[in-house]
This record gives C-alpha cells, structure tokens and sequence, in this order.
C-alpha cells in the first residue's frame, strides 16, 4: 500500500512535469528565471519603498512582497486589539454592551469578506476627489483618494526602519517576559520614543518635526499619504477579522475558572484589575492558538487586494504573469513565499504560546 | 403553604431581574446603557428612514430616486441578472428550480431524520444531479445550456453543493490518511493538508484556472469550472480532515480494541463503530466548515466567475443604474447574510444541544 | 505520455503523407471534432468590442469576428462558445487550450510574439491609447496632469504604453489599475481616478453612452501610441494562422468588392469578376489550399457580413457609438486596412 501510493505519486509527478515540459516547447514557451533581471515598464497603486517602471522584475516582487508583509502585520495589529475590545465587550455583565458587541460580530461575521472589501471601497471612493476632501481639524484628511495624515518628517525609508524596529522591540520584550501589561506599555512607549528621537535627528535642515497635508493642484503634499485601496483593504480586513477574534477572546474569558474572579473580588480588586491581571493573563493561554491561525487567515486575506486594485504580491505576480508570460516561475515563487510566511506565523505563535504558559512548580 | 414560598422565581423573572439591575442598576451603567442605546437607535432609524420610508420600490418610479432614499428600484430592474447571472432569459425558471433543489437540500440535511451517512449522501447526490439535469438541460430534452452560461446566485450555489459534495468524502479519506499506521501515507496526507492550509485560497484557485493545465494531457484538464471545484474541493477537504480528526480523538481507544476482540476487520470496526460516532462528534464543526465555503465561494469572482458578487457588479454597471451600488451591494449582502446566519445559527443550536445531551 | 504518442503519431503521418497539398490545421480538426470553436469573452463588457446585450447575449466587432471563424470553419455562426476571460487570464487560458484563438483587443507585441508561445494574424483593427480626465479640472493635455492620478487596467499594452509616456515626458503621477473593466470604470466615474487611460475608440465610446454628461468628460489630445489590433494563436500550429488571416483577409476583400450580407448569394451565382469569383467559390481555390469547404468566405459574409458591415454595427453608424473608421478604413478610402492577394 505504502509502495503503491509512492509510486502513484511519483508517475503523477513525472506526468506533470513531462507534460508540462512537453507543452511548453509545443507552444515555444521560454521557461528560466531569466525574466527576474528585465524592466517591468508598468506602474502600480502602492509601494512603501522607492519605485520606478524601470525596476527589474526581481524588484517589483519584492515590492509586492513588502506591501504584503506590511499590509498583513497591521491587519493583525488592528485586529487583535480591535477583536480584544469587542470579544470583551461580550464577556462583560452589562446587557447594552452585549447587545452592541453581539450585533457587530453577527454583521461583520456574516458577509464575505470580499464583498466587504468591494462595497467599503465603492463607498470610499466615491467620497470625491481631493478638493472635496474631508477636513478633520486641518491637519488630516479623508477623500475618495486616500487618507492624509500628519507624519513625522523622515524618509520612506527610515519610516519602514523604524516599523522593523518596533517589531524587533516586541518580540525582544516577549523574550524578556515581563508582566503582560508593563511589557505591552514598554513596547508602545519604546517605539513612540525612537521615533521622536529618530525623526528629531533626521528630519531635513529647517523643518519642522511633523509634516502636514495640504492641498497644492490636483493631490495633498507632506504628511503621509494613505491610498484609498490601502485604507479600505486594512479597513475591511480589520472589521471581518476582528468578528472572528472577538469570539475568540469571549470563549477565552469564558474558561477562565469561576473560582479566580471570585478570589479577585475577595481581594478587593476592582474589575479593570480583575480583567487585566487575571482573566486575560489566563485566558491567553486559551487564545493564543486559534489567535494564530486567525493571523494566518490575515496574511492569506491579504490577497483580495486585488479585486479592490491594492498592489499586494498576488496582484504584483498576476499582473507579471500577464506582462512576461512566466506563468509557472511566477506562482511557483507565489506559493512558496506563502508558505514561508505561514510557516514563520506558525512557529512563531507556538513559541509565543510556550512562553505564555504558566511554569510548571 | 411553607412549599409555595419556596419556590424559585421563574426563570424569566431572574433573568429580567438580572438585566434591569446589571444595565440600569447603577449611574454609571445607566449612563452605558442610555449611550449605546441611544446610538444604536440612531443608526437603526437612518438606515430605516433611508431603505423604507423614503425609498423608491419600483422600476417605474425611477424619476424619484437619488433623492435621500434607497433607490431599490435597481432591484426591480435587475434582479434576475443578479439571481441568474447571463443564464438565457427565457430558462430563468430552470435555474430558479435548480437553485431551489440546493437550498431544499440544505434544509433537508439539517433535520435529524436524515443524519445518516447514507442518506444524507443520497440526498445531496440527488439535489446536486436534479441542480444540473434542471441547468444543461439536454438530458431532459431542454435547450441546452454549457456552464459558461451558468452565473449569478444559482452558480454561487452551485459551486458549493458541488465542493461540499466532493469535499466531504476527500477529506475523510485524507483524515483516515492522516491516521494510518504506514508512515509514508501518513506523511503523504500531513504534507498535502499543511501545505493547502497555508495557502490563500485564491491562490489555489488561481492555479487551478490557469496553471494545471499545463501539467495534464489534454484529455485530463477538463472545463476550467470543473478544475476549480475540485481545487476547492482539495482545500474544504484539507481543513475538513482536520476536523474529522478531532472526531477521531474523542474516541475512547476501548472501543476499537474491542472489535478488534470481537474479531471485526478494518472495514467493519471503522464502518460500524468508529464512522458514526466521529461524524456525530465531528457534526458542529463540520457545520461551521460549511458555512465558511459558502462564504469563501465569493473569491471565485477574482478568477473570472459570474457568481452573484460579479452579476452584482453588472447589474449597476450602466450609466442609468451607476449611482445605486449601495443598494445592490446591500441585496447581494443580505442574501448571503441570511443563508450563513441562519446556517451559523443553527450550528450554534447544535453544539448547544450536544453539550446538554452529553452531560 | 500520451502526449508524446500523440505527437510521435503526427510526426509520422506527416513524414508518411509530405505529398499532401493542403495539410489541414490541428487546431482546425480539433475544432470541428469538438463541434465548436471556444472564443475568448471578457469578463464583464468592453463597450464595442465584446459586451452583453440585455437579453444576455454576447456581441461586439470581437464576438462578430469570431463567429465569422466559426461559420468559415464550422458553416454555422452559432456554434461557438465564449469563454469570459479577464485580461491576465488570455494567455494563459489560450495555452491550456481553454479558448482556441484570442479575439480580444489584443496588441501585437514583441515579447508576446516570442517569449509567450503565441503568434498574431494580420491586425484587423488599429487603436491609439489615449487619456480622458475629468472636464472639471480644465486640463487638455497630459502635462496638466501631473501630481494626479491615472487608473488603467491591469495586465494590458496600454499599462505600460501609458507608464513609458508620462515618464518620458517627465509627468509625475500615481498609477491604480484594476482587473476588471467594470471596477476600473466606476472608479474613474466615482472619481478615484483623475484620468483613465484607455484605446481612444474606447474611451469615446463610453464617453458617448456610458456617461450621464459626455460634456463633463474630455478625451486629451495625446495620442501615447497606435497599437496593431489582431487574433493571438497558439504557436506551432501554421495553418490554423493561415485560417483566420484569409477569414481577415476575405471579410476586407469583400468590402472592396462590395459583397454583403445581403447580396452574397446573387454575387456568386454570377461574380461580377475573378476575385468575386475565387473568394465566393464560384472558382475553386480559396477552401481546398486551407484544406476546407469552398463556400467558407460566402457562408461566412451571408452569417455576419463584410469587415464594413461588422464594424458598422458594433463600433459605426448603426451602433451607438458611431465611431469614424478613420485608420480602420479599406486603404482605398484612406485607412490602414489592406487585404493579401487572392490569386
């Protein structure tokens, strides 16, 4: 049986690939990497880096693969906390916040995702052009195009440092295992300070810290430019998303035993301390895997940016599959990416769940 | 006289008590409650103002729409190509039936009468055979009709009777893979399931359009609407194994030994004892596992499919109907919120139902 | 494998038989063993080229064009089967053998011509990419333009014809290009977009009918580039170019000799000269050296029409976008269109 079944594997594969060699010299196919090195010559939405329709292949890939990693790392962002919110919501005693959460997670749960992120971006941009952008306080902004929000007055480039840095600081304070919420307060601050003091030594000759939007012909200048696709992609991802955590979070309170809120309440302690120093530190225990898998499902959901025109790898290595031809390399390439970002996900949630477990005395 | 006294208040009572005392018992829950519900109401009365009392119903009426109410008057106009998609007009009955026949054969899988392997096979190869007999229609003697023709509602169901029905028994077999003795199959079954899990579905879909047809012999590769059923099929049945396995785990070891003690072979022990306990164990989350591909059917609209999302799209896609997407982005919404709410809802019950009977 | 024996047998049969004149087209045989012709569609509508009616039924100078093949190869304009493809999913779709010709406002580009397995037909139509802003923001060319933002679909020629101007005429800009037509065009209506980049003929048809007010929309003066419009073939299978150039070629010969739908049937009963002659089939000839039927070119003008009907009907006087022929005229009344010579 065992035999069978590898072989069987095998003549499958050989068959593919056979037929695949076949088809591709019937139909005078260039197969190889070769391609990686050419220019693209086509443009696209969004880009965290410096791009041109000059870049190679190889780069543009790259690009993709940055807005997805950023995309997908703040979808988790927003989404844990969010769903943290809502899933708490649900837990507590009073029934008007019950009520609410429960609407909320019945709505958002309950559409496809895709259609979210289709519909959000339909009504987004059809919020007008620039001109009749939606002022709050003069200093941001929202229109059909994008958000434009103050920033500090450093480089793309630095900015993208300073993300990278503020991730190496969390999973070092996970390392370091303080208490939950000393830690998540050293996080938040470290990476507030940094960037303040890196935007104080790098900002241009003369200029001021912050750099605002303001509106000059037909788009804003300064402050950071969020594209509309970028806004909604995270928008509607973060809304569908933090349903699902939400539930998560409520069936981890919900085990936390009886028997500890009541010691808490015997001791005194009032319910935002009961609530953060007991039921959530035991109840991570019970979140953290299905937590990651809902991180998972972010990363994988990142890829309907393309039904809404966002430029995340899927729709940077369609539309190259389009303009080259590399059908093959390009997905091959595509499915192996995913793989090693899941895979990192995967380890990295079982080792943060180790670490969260209590120590055996 | 002592026993009335005694007797607990009803439980109505404790939980109307419960609720007044938790939501309006103290300022500042009372302050809460007035808040949210304040708001909630608000939200509820524009949205009710703007789809009911100010909207404009039929196609008639059009001159009146743009005016601060839902024009539903796109729906009048448009529904049958969101339902039906490009299906030839005069057949739209033949697709309407067909749609039916899967929706009566949800329904009829959630009664507890049919929770038998066999006939709950039998009754969805039965609705999946009448939904196709109904829309090619050449076996009935009917114009025929190719799945290019095929779109709007009636496709997306489609498309999920035909995953879930070839999903299901693929991923009992990778589960019973995924736990046989021979460690090749085994890793076999492990290697496939991780690698589909940890890839976008749209991905699989993708290559399954565009890329598998290049590896196969033409005689193989099918129309392009089959290979993307079973690549979806594959992924239900990944996640589906996954499933079954906890099934598996929540049967007491005992029990195999003692058919094996009773002399039962393989077949017999995993046909007689083993098979019906895990589908029942396995019932609540193979339910939410359902609902999910409903939901996830939607992604077919990327790869070119003119499922109901896409027939959406085209049913406002004219200069006339243009300013009323919300509308039927609303419609297109609410049809897929009732079908995975309901189902959802009736997942919930189930669990609830199981927990109660096995304590 | 099997492949492989399939491919060993027509090596063979073409070593056995090299005295065969007219060696008949695989794609052809495999065409008329299926019984219909698989022709690519879009997904969605391209005004003009490839829409859905409101009765849900295919047409368009494209769909026109492939029933045209389908009646020359089948004898009957009905037996064809479009298959809705994006853009990106042409080629691919075409090289799985999804669809056995792309028909589909596709440019003739070097690297699709070597790089991707594909061969092109004569061009049939040619079309300049073109930008149209909206009127309000008082801009005429694309220097006025710069700082705003482009949409275009994704996966196309005019992607990177429009990313190569604006660059080389230095107009800094941000690009958005969308999958499907349908999302691109209420992006651009939605004012996502402050100019759509397009085919000029395209963008003047949805200017003309798609748009509340046309006046509310201008189509800017430059022209990014004229791109020659033709069918995409598999490669490896001549003949079957050979097919649908002289199905171009009849549909323009019949337009300079003034056969149409209407009069066909009267022309070959008596051809008013040798060409009429030879095309309609009243000479023998124009089926027997592409190893098919000799009345192909008159039942495929009596189904669907001479090049000038066709596009009348889709993109001209009868549609409803009436478009010049301009270009896209017979080069006897001062277009591009030219047929080979039928000897």
């Amino acid at each position: 049986m065992q035999a069978a079944l590898v072989v069987v594997t095998l003549l499958a594969v050989w068959g593919a690939v056979s037929n695949a060699q076949y088809n591709l010299t019937r139909l005078n196919m260039t197969s190889g990497f070769g391609f990686l090195e050419r220019g693209t010559g086509w443009n696209y939405s969004f880009s965290l880096v410096e791009r041109s329709i000059n870049d190679s292949y190889a780069y543009t890939l790259f690009i993709g693969l940055l807005n997805t990693l950023f995309v997908g790392f703040i979808c988790i962002v927003t989404t844990t906390i969010f769903g943290f919110l809502i899933g708490t919501m649900r837990d507590v005693r009073h029934p008007a916040l019950r009520f609410a959460a429960s609407v909320y997670v019945q709505i958002f749960r309950n559409i496809p995702l895709i259609l979210q992120a289709i519909f959000l971006y339909a009504i987004l941009i059809h919020m007008g052009g620039p001109r009749q952008a939606v002022s709050l306080g003069d200093v941001a902004f929202l229109s059909g195009r994008g958000a434009m929000l103050p920033g500090l007055n450093v480089s793309p480039t630095v900015a993208v440092a300073l993300l990278l840095a503020s991730l190496a600081l969390g999973v070092a304070l996970i390392l370091a295992r303080p208490v939950f919420w000393r830690g998540l307060a050293l996080w938040a601050g470290g990476s507030l300070g940094l960037a303040l003091a890196v935007a104080l030594v790098l900002r241009p000759e003369g200029e001021s810290l912050l750099s605002l939007p303001e509106l000059q012909g037909l788009r804003f200048t300064g402050g950071i430019s969020v594209p509309i696709e970028l806004f909604a992609l995270i928008a509607a991802i973060t809304l569908y998303g933090s349903a699902y955590v939400a539930e998560i979070v409520r069936g981890g309170l919900a085990q936390v035993p009886r028997g500890l809120v009541e010691a808490g309440q015997a001791l005194g302690l009032s319910r935002a301390a009961i609530w953060s120093r007991i039921k959530v530190p035991m109840a991570l225990r019970s979140i953290i895997p299905p937590l990651g898998n809902q991180w998972i499902f972010m990363m994988k959901a990142t890829t309907i940016g393309i039904a809404i025109g966002f430029s995340d790898l899927f729709y940077i290595t369609v539309n190259a599959i389009s303009q080259s031809g590399q059908t093959l390399e390009l997905i091959a390439m595509l499915m192996l990416t995913f793989l090693a970002i899941n895979y990192s996900i995967a380890l990295f949630t079982n080792w943060l769940n180790a670490r969260l477990q209590l120590k055996e005395h | 006289m002592a026993v009335a006294e005694i007797i607990p208040p009803s439980r109505f009572e404790t939980s109307r008590r419960l609720f007044l005392k938790r939501g309006f018992g103290s300022p500042g829950s009372l302050a809460i409650s007035v808040i949210v519900f304040v708001v909630l109401g608000w939200i509820a009365w524009s949205f009710l103002d703007w789809a009911v009392l100010r909207a404009v119903w039929r196609q008639e009426n059009v001159e009146a729409c743009g005016q601060g109410g839902a024009c539903w008057a796109v729906i009048d106009a448009r529904h049958r190509l969101i339902l039906f998609g490009t299906y030839p007009f005069g057949e739209h009955w033949r697709s309407a039936l067909a749609a039916l026949a899967i929706i009566a054969t949800v329904v009829l899988s959630c009664l507890p009468a049919m929770w038998q392997a066999r006939r709950l096979a039998a009754l969805w190869v039965l609705g999946f055979a009448s939904y196709y007999l109904l829309m090619e229609g050449s076996l009935l003697g009917l114009p025929q009709v190719t799945t290019d023709g095929w779109g709007g509602l009636s496709l997306t169901l489609f498309l999920f009777a035909a995953v879930v029905l070839l999903g299901m028994p693929m991923g009992l077999g990778l589960a019973l893979m995924r736990r046989s003795e021979m460690p090749v199959v085994r890793w076999f079954a492990m290697g496939l399931i991780d690698t589909i899990r940890s890839l976008p579905l749209v991905t699989t879909l993708f290559t399954a359009a565009v890329v598998v047809p290049l590896f196969l012999p033409s005689w193989l590769e099918g129309d392009k609407i089959w290979r993307v059923i079973i690549a979806f099929a594959l992924f239900f049945a990944c996640y589906q194994a996954e499933v079954f396995r906890g099934g598996f785990q929540a049967i007491p070891k005992g029990q195999v030994e003692a058919g094996k003690a009773l002399g039962l072979g393989y077949w017999s022990i995993l046909g007689r004892i083993v098979l019906p306990q895990v589908f029942r164990h396995a019932l609540p989350s193979t339910i939410n596992m359902v609902v999910v591909t409903f939901k996830e059917t939607a992604i077919v609209t990327i790869i070119g499919f003119f499922d109901i999302l896409a027939s959406g799209k085209t049913a406002f896609g004219t200069a006339e109907w243009a300013p009323y997407y919300i509308e039927v982005y609303l419609f297109v919404a609410a049809i897929y919120w009732v079908f995975i709410f309901s189902l959802g809802q009736y997942g919930e019950y189930l669990k609830r139902r199981m927990t109660l009977s096995e304590r | 494998m099997s492949k492989f024996l399939a491919a060993g047998a027509i090596v063979a049969a073409s070593l056995a038989a090299p005295q065969m004149a007219a060696a008949q087209s695989e794609t052809v045989k495999q065409i008329e063993e299926r019984g219909t012709l698989l022709c690519s569609g879009h997904n969605g509508s391209y005004f003009g080229f490839v829409e859905v009616n409101d009765n849900n039924e295919w047409k368009g100078l494209d769909i026109d064009l492939c029933r045209a093949l389908t009646t020359a190869i089948l004898g009957d304009p009905t037996k064809n089967q479009i298959v809705p493809l994006s853009w990106a999913q042409r080629f691919p779709a075409l090289q799985s053998g999804d669809v056995d010709v792309i028909i589909k406002a596709t440019g003739w580009t070097m690297g699709r011509d070597t790089e991707q397995g594909l061969q092109f037909s004569l061009p049939y139509f040619f079309g300049g990419a073109q930008l149209m802003a909206h009127g309000d923001l008082g801009v005429t060319e694309a220097s006025g333009l710069a700082g705003g933002t482009i949409c275009v679909e994704a996966g196309t020629t005019i992607e990177r014809l429009v990313a190569n101007y604006l660059n080389t005429e230095n107009i800094e800009h941000n690009m958005v290009s969308y999958e499907s037509a349908a999302e691109l065009r209420s992006a651009y209506l939605a004012n996502r977009c402050d100019a759509f980049a397009a085919w000029g003929p395209f963008l003047a048809v949805l200017r003309a009918t798609e748009i509340d007010n046309p006046d509310a929309h201008v189509i800017l003066d430059d022209q990014l580039s004229a791109e020659p419009i033709a069918a995409a073939m598999r490669q490896g299978d001549e003949n079957f170019v050979d097919v649908v150039n002289w199905m171009l070629a009849a549909l323009l010969i019949a337009e300079e000799e003034g056969v149409t739908s209407e009069n066909v049937e009267e022309m070959a009963a008596t051809p008013p000269n040798p060409r009429v002659a030879r095309l309609l089939g009243a000479e023998p000839g124009i089926g027997e050296r592409l190893g098919m039927r000799d009345s192909w070119a008159r039942e495929m003008i009596a189904a669907v029409g001479n090049f000038g009907e066709i596009y009348d009907r889709n993109l001209g006087k009868d549609s409803p976008y009436k478009l010049e022929r301009g270009l896209n005229n017979l080069w006897s009344h001062g277009g591009v269109l030219y047929a080979p010579i039928l000897d």
